[in-house]
């Protein structure tokens, strides 16, 4: 029961802290335009599709890989439900049932283009790296070739009202993104196979000689990955009210360093799903406070990279002061007992 | 492994014999497609990726990767470019020793924290791609230099030709920068076969422990070969500079990954010390053949991110999977996600 101590010790403390100085700061220094209703409102209609990303990005963070195919993956489904909504594609089904099986059909569709990363990975032992390389560029390429770079638009207004329906304030798809992020934490936490997870992130090897099937875990969370991003996808076109290749392609920088923020070790095994939310969170009041700032599009790239480079560095001396003063600590102890002797 | 530069592998015979086939394909259909202005235009237009390959092929082979390189190579030239304007010089040398100086500064600052931190290189460059890119444009300049404002060197070096030959169409000629990419493969070949650091950066790819015990140092190589990707980077956008004319303040950057995927293509290995400079000359040639040619066949130039796509995952699963047959053989377990 030690290495469940360890996994989870890191409760990203140190990250709510920082997250309530953030918010303060914002407090004093924006005051109304942060926090008035409606830039909040705004912030929490903007967040879920970029959440789904980054928790896909989570799971892939823990078991040590990375997908880069999340985002075209969201493309592609979004642009496959928006093709059967607009009537394009089986144009047969009736008007009432349009809506239902898009958001099955995306649904299922990012869920195989997710297995086929976990097939190429585990079958034919790509590294996730340059296998999900190759099927970004395959489902954008896809994508491209189905509709040559133009959006669709026209959904039905049943559709379009999801995304920008609220609940007592609060936008049901940031509701969802909510329950989505506590069940995988709840399931990775609680359940054998979330366990599973964490041990084949740590070390792979070890998972192996221990008899965990290390292969069917990595396509179950590949294929887990593939329906995120189809959530994703179907937010992003239910909210924006049209469908193209290369929507959000500044999302997969911006996981990246939400991941590193929210303390999960991209060498796999640590990390939590709350950490994820929280730094979602902060992520999006930051991109916020830029806007009211009037950043150009260059500074906020300059600023995205900075922090990356900055909270790995950051990461790694903490990591490391924690380790020197562990052994001094031990030392001290060692000291101790042979005193008492 | 020194032995290995002879002769040819299979990976390069089966794109040879792809370009070989396509090609026919292309010239079937449309027989412009064999015209030598086209071939020297598929030359000129993918000689700044080429150099940039070869900058590629080294880290690699350290066992890294850098996808920096283009916001390395834009900050090179854009920051050559205006040092030039400013003093009104036309010195196109003085702007490649700024460009490659600047270009070498920029990887080093990639090593070091490559070293440092100890993280997936892929994600510490895409934070340094950013944060150069930023940088840039924010503290150096974010104007457009058109053709008129440069100094005319650029234009006579971008179009300047080693020969020329009578075409109906006019006289097309061959660019000069073909020789950039023989010099770069030379240098390559000369450090990666011919030098101790070369050698060191090889077996750095394939086992950093055994390296640190033969005596090399990491972090020394580490800057040797992501120095030479920013040297080289520096040095590429200086020639697509020149070639287009004008300098922009976000061309470029965005086109990382299809110079990375060419490479893997070319059978360079992601997990270090494998790869060959004529498979990843091949495999950044394919994808400026998809590139140009996709339009002879009647496609629009959406279909070629499908190609590029296909090729790139058929690749990359036959050779992992003879990896992966290769292990299990050996009875070795070292499981990559």
């Amino acid at each position: 029961m030690k290495c469940e101590k360890k996994t989870f010790e890191k409760n990203p403390t140190s990250l709510s802290y920082v997250a309530i100085l953030l918010l303060v700061v914002f407090a004093i220094v924006f005051g109304r335009a942060m926090y008035s209703g409606r830039n909040l409102s705004s912030m929490a209609f903007q967040m879920p599709e970029f959440g789904f990303v980054t928790l896909g990005m989570m799971l892939a963070f823990l078991l040590g890989g990375i997908d880069l195919s999340i985002i075209a993956n969201a493309n592609l489904s979004g642009i496959l439900a928006a093709h059967i909504l607009t009537g394009q594609w089986l144009p047969f089904i009736p008007e009432g049932m349009k809506i239902p099986v898009a958001i099955i059909g995306a649904i299922l569709v990012s869920a195989a283009l997710g297995s086929f990363n976990g097939l190429l990975i585990t079958r034919f032992g790509a590294p996730s790296l340059i296998a999900t390389l190759g099927t970004m560029t395959l489902y954008a390429g896809i994508g491209m070739a189905i509709t040559g770079g133009k959006s669709i638009v026209g959904f039905p207004e049943a559709f379009t009202r999801i995304g920008i329906a609220s609940m007592a304030g609060v936008p049901i798809i940031f509701i969802m993104f909510i329950i989505v992020a506590f069940l995988i934490g709840f399931f990775l936490e609680r359940s054998r196979l979330g366990r599973k997870i964490y041990l084949c992130g740590e070390s792979p090897v070890a998972s192996l000689f221990s008899g965990i099937h290390n292969d069917r875990i990595i396509f179950i969370v590949f294929t887990i990955i593939g329906v995120l991003a189809g959530l994703s996808g179907l937010t992003i076109i239910s909210r924006v009210n049209s469908a193209k290749v290369g929507y959000g392609d500044a999302y997969l920088l911006q996981s990246l360093i939400v991941c590193v923020i929210g303390g999960i070790n991209p060498l796999g095994g640590r990390g939590r799903s709350i950490g994820i939310v929280i730094a979602v969170i902060l992520m999006q009041m930051l991109s916020s406070s830029f806007t009211i700032m009037q950043l150009s599009p260059y500074a906020t790239k300059m600023i995205w990279g900075l922090m990356l480079v900055v909270v790995m560095g950051l990461t790694r001396e903490s990591d490391r002061i924690r380790r020197v003063s562990r052994r001094i600590s031990e030392k001290v102890g060692i000291a101790k007992r042979r005193k008492d002797c | 492994m020194l032995k290995r530069h002879n002769g040819i592998t299979n990976t390069e015979m089966a794109l040879f014999a792809i370009i070989l086939i396509y090609s026919i394909v292309v010239g079937v259909v449309n027989s412009g497609f064999f015209n030598i202005d086209t071939q020297f235009d598929i030359i000129r237009s993918s000689s700044y990726v080429m150099v940039l390959a070869m900058g590629l092929l080294v880290v690699m082979l350290s066992g890294g990767i850098d996808i920096s390189f283009m916001a390395m190579a834009l900050f090179g030239s854009y920051t050559a470019t205006k040092i030039l304007v400013s003093t009104g010089s036309s010195s196109i040398l003085l702007a490649f020793a700024i460009s490659m100086g600047v270009g070498i500064g920029l990887g080093i600052i990639n090593a070091l924290l490559v070293s440092w931190l100890r993280l997936p290189p892929f994600i510490i460059t895409l934070g340094t791609s950013n944060l150069f890119h930023g940088v840039m444009a924010t503290f150096i300049g974010a104007k457009t230099y058109g053709g008129g404002r440069l100094p005319p060197s650029y234009s006579n070096f971008g179009s300047s030709t080693l020969f020329k030959v009578h075409t109906d169409i006019g006289d097309v000629g061959l660019s000069t920068s073909i020789l950039f990419v023989l010099g770069a493969v030379l240098l390559t070949y000369f450090l990666i076969y011919r030098t101790t650091v070369g050698r060191g950066i090889v077996a750095l790819g394939n086992s950093e422990e055994a390296t640190k015990r033969i005596g090399y140092k990491p972090l020394l190589l580490r800057i040797v070969a992501y120095g030479y990707m920013g040297f080289l980077a520096g040095c590429a956008g200086m020639i697509y500079v020149c070639q287009v004319n004008a300098v922009y303040p976000d061309k470029m950057v965005g086109n990382e990954l299809m110079v990375v995927a060419g490479v893997i293509i070319g059978g360079v290995s992601i997990s270090g010390g494998k790869g060959r400079i004529l498979g990843a000359l091949l495999g950044i040639f394919i994808i400026y053949l998809l590139n140009s040619t996709l339009i002879f066949l009647g496609l629009t130039s959406s279909w070629n991110q499908l190609f590029v796509g296909a090729i790139l995952i058929i690749s990359v699963a036959v050779t992992s999977y003879q990896e992966k047959k290769k292990n299990q053989k050996h009875l070795i377990f070292n499981v990559s996600i």
